[in-house]
């Protein structure tokens, strides 16, 4: 058994694809990327090199790079602190759910498996000023003085962005805890109940702590996906109105692509992966000792 | 892997006032999470006159099946849609050789290097899809693999692949070593051991991996409309282009476009909702 399993001739067969393909697509990218960054490449021609100057310049000189990072932690913490507590409670309460448990548990699923360029123009459309939905429906119930045009202002334009961003990834977070209750065993559910206790003490007092590594996880994908997010505001502002609601993603790629900056879009893109890491592997730090290992 | 998601909550029911709240507050949530589809496929069956008018829905009478032949014909809907088709296939393929393969390696073989291997992959997870977009297309335009179906079909597998040897590897996990044992003591060898054991027992896996696989690629957008810019090889995403600019005045043609998008996402996700279901949860629930 030995012998074969540890064979190092079929080990190198079955590693070596995935591994080179992994290494191309992204070890490559990024050391490219890297090497870009110390440049002052335009895209086209002749190039020299600047050093750290495009990081620098980043973090010294660039407002629309704090207002990137800024951008990821509004949302970051708009997922945090409204979709995933939403989504725990009505996790626990799809329970409750009987014969309509499934049907619930689909159509909340669904907006998370549509495109998201499907669903960024749908909301577009109902935001639009002209014929979008919103300002139609708070015409028709006398409230045309809230009308906006709600992506051409800066402070409703983000707060819309945010909302998307929630709305599609709901049903998502609310799996993750879905599946998470149910995976608390049946026994506890019943000795609690033998005891005397109520629903909303059973929820909060077992199933919540039980949830705590399940939460541990999910607030850190969270918290990554706010800092990777692209596909949505690409599709709903490209970062505008006037740069406000730039994330990085979105940023290195106007950087690279309308302004030429191919070298300080680089220096972006290598910010963007320390970001991710070290988010990753900091919140995995402190939450670790906050709720502690199960 | 997971359990499939049943009722494992026994006795509790809600009477009275908490079930009449509890199916308002579900309807309310329902509502709000399907409405905008809902909208979508209606305005998709309207004439563009419609849209103005001063109702939220509008019954479409007669539906207007026009925007979608439209929609056919202005956004190339057979094109895109083939090419999409065969980017998600190809990618899917790779994808399910190389995990499989390589969750095999990384579970049921011994090796010095076994361990970091498995954590640098892992760490595949967390890199930012997009971060590698401008060197990708940097390295991709000189070696003139911009404009292939190659320059989607690579990144889509190596990002797909981290997390799909992930719901491989916690899979074999639970799968007795027994038989493989056996299979080796009859004289197998490991090619035998994966084509005859492993991948029939890791059928469920592979579901899981194929269908989430599929819709990641499927919905992708910034990658489709950055590296390819040649009429024949654009893939679905691209409709959505065509329609704001040329034909940006054809409402009820590009409604009808965002619904061809979604009707192939939809109707795989009602036909594979367990193995979804199970492939989302996998990472997560273990903690």
């Amino acid at each position: 058994m030995h012998k074969i399993l540890g064979d190092r001739k079929t080990i190198v067969w079955l590693m070596t694809p995935g591994l080179l393909l992994l290494a191309f697509m992204i070890l490559v990218p990024i050391a490219v990327g890297f090497y870009y960054s110390l440049t002052d490449w335009n895209g086209v021609g002749d190039y020299g090199f600047v050093g750290f100057q495009n990081y620098g310049d980043a973090f010294a000189h660039d407002p629309v790079f704090w207002k990137s990072l800024l951008n990821s932690v509004l949302l970051g913490l708009g997922l945090v602190a409204v979709q995933h507590p939403l989504a725990i409670v009505i996790a626990m309460l799809a329970q409750y759910g009987g014969r309509w448990e499934k049907l619930l548990r689909v159509c909340i699923f669904i907006p998370s498996i549509i495109s998201t360029f499907v669903t960024t123009k749908l909301w577009t459309s109902i935001f639009d000023t002209q014929f979008g939905l919103l300002n139609r429906v708070l015409d028709q119930i006398g409230l045309s003085a809230w009308q906006q045009d709600w992506l051409g202002d800066p402070g409703w334009a983000i707060a819309c962005i945010i909302f998307v961003c929630m709305w599609q990834g709901f049903g998502y977070a609310f799996l993750l805890y879905y599946a998470g209750i149910k995976g608390v065993p049946k026994d506890l559910y019943e000795a609690a109940m033998l005891d005397g206790a109520s629903g909303a003490q059973l929820n909060r007092r077992i199933v919540l702590p039980l949830l705590a590594p399940v939460l541990r996880v999910n607030l850190v994908l969270a918290v990554v996906s706010a800092f990777k997010q692209m596909e949505t505001v690409y599709l709903m502002t490209s970062g505008g109105p006037g740069n406000s609601t730039q994330f990085l993603s979105t940023y290195l790629y106007s950087k690279a692509f309308r302004e030429g900056l191919y070298g300080y879009g680089n220096a972006i893109s290598l910010l963007l992966v320390a970001i991710c890491l070290l988010v990753t592997l900091g919140m995995n730090r402190a939450m670790k000792r906050e709720v502690g290992e199960y | 892997m997971q359990p499939k998601l049943q009722d494992n909550t026994p006795g509790i029911r809600l009477s009275g006032v908490y079930r009449s709240g509890f199916a308002l507050l579900m309807t309310l949530l329902v509502v709000a999470e399907l409405f905008p589809l809902v909208w979508l496929f209606d305005f998709s069956l309207l004439k563009s006159g419609d849209f103005f008018g001063s109702n939220i829905l509008k019954w479409p009478d007669p539906p207007k099946w026009q925007n979608y032949a439209d929609a056919f014909r202005n956004a190339h809907i057979p094109l895109l849609f083939w090419n999409s088709l065969l980017v998600c296939a190809v990618s899917i393929a790779i994808i399910i050789a190389c995990s499989v393969a390589m969750g095999y390696a990384l579970t049921r073989m011994t090796w010095r290097w076994r361990k970091p291997t498995l954590a640098l992959v892992m760490a595949g997870m967390i890199i930012p899809i997009y971060a590698t977009l401008l060197p990708n297309f940097m390295v991709f335009n000189e070696i003139g693999l911009l404009n292939s179906y190659f320059a989607l079909i690579l990144p889509y597998a190596a990002f797909q692949i981290p997390v799909s040897m992930y719901i491989v590897t916690g899979f074999l996990e639970t799968v007795p070593r027994a038989l493989e044992e056996a299979a080796v003591i009859d004289g197998m060898t490991v090619p035998g051991l994966l084509f005859r054991i492993i991948l029939p027992i890791l059928r469920p896996a592979i579901a899981t991996v194929s269908v989430l696989a599929f819709l990641a690629c499927w919905n992708e957008f910034i990658m489709a409309v950055t590296y390819i810019d040649t009429d024949k090889l654009r893939t679905l995403p691209f409709a959505v282009v065509y329609f704001m600019g040329q034909y940006s005045s054809n409402y009820g043609a590009q409604f009808a476009v965002l619904a061809i998008i979604s009707i192939p996402s939809i109707l795989i996700y009602i036909a594979f909702t367990d193995q979804i279901n199970r492939g989302i949860t996998a990472g997560a629930v273990k903690g």
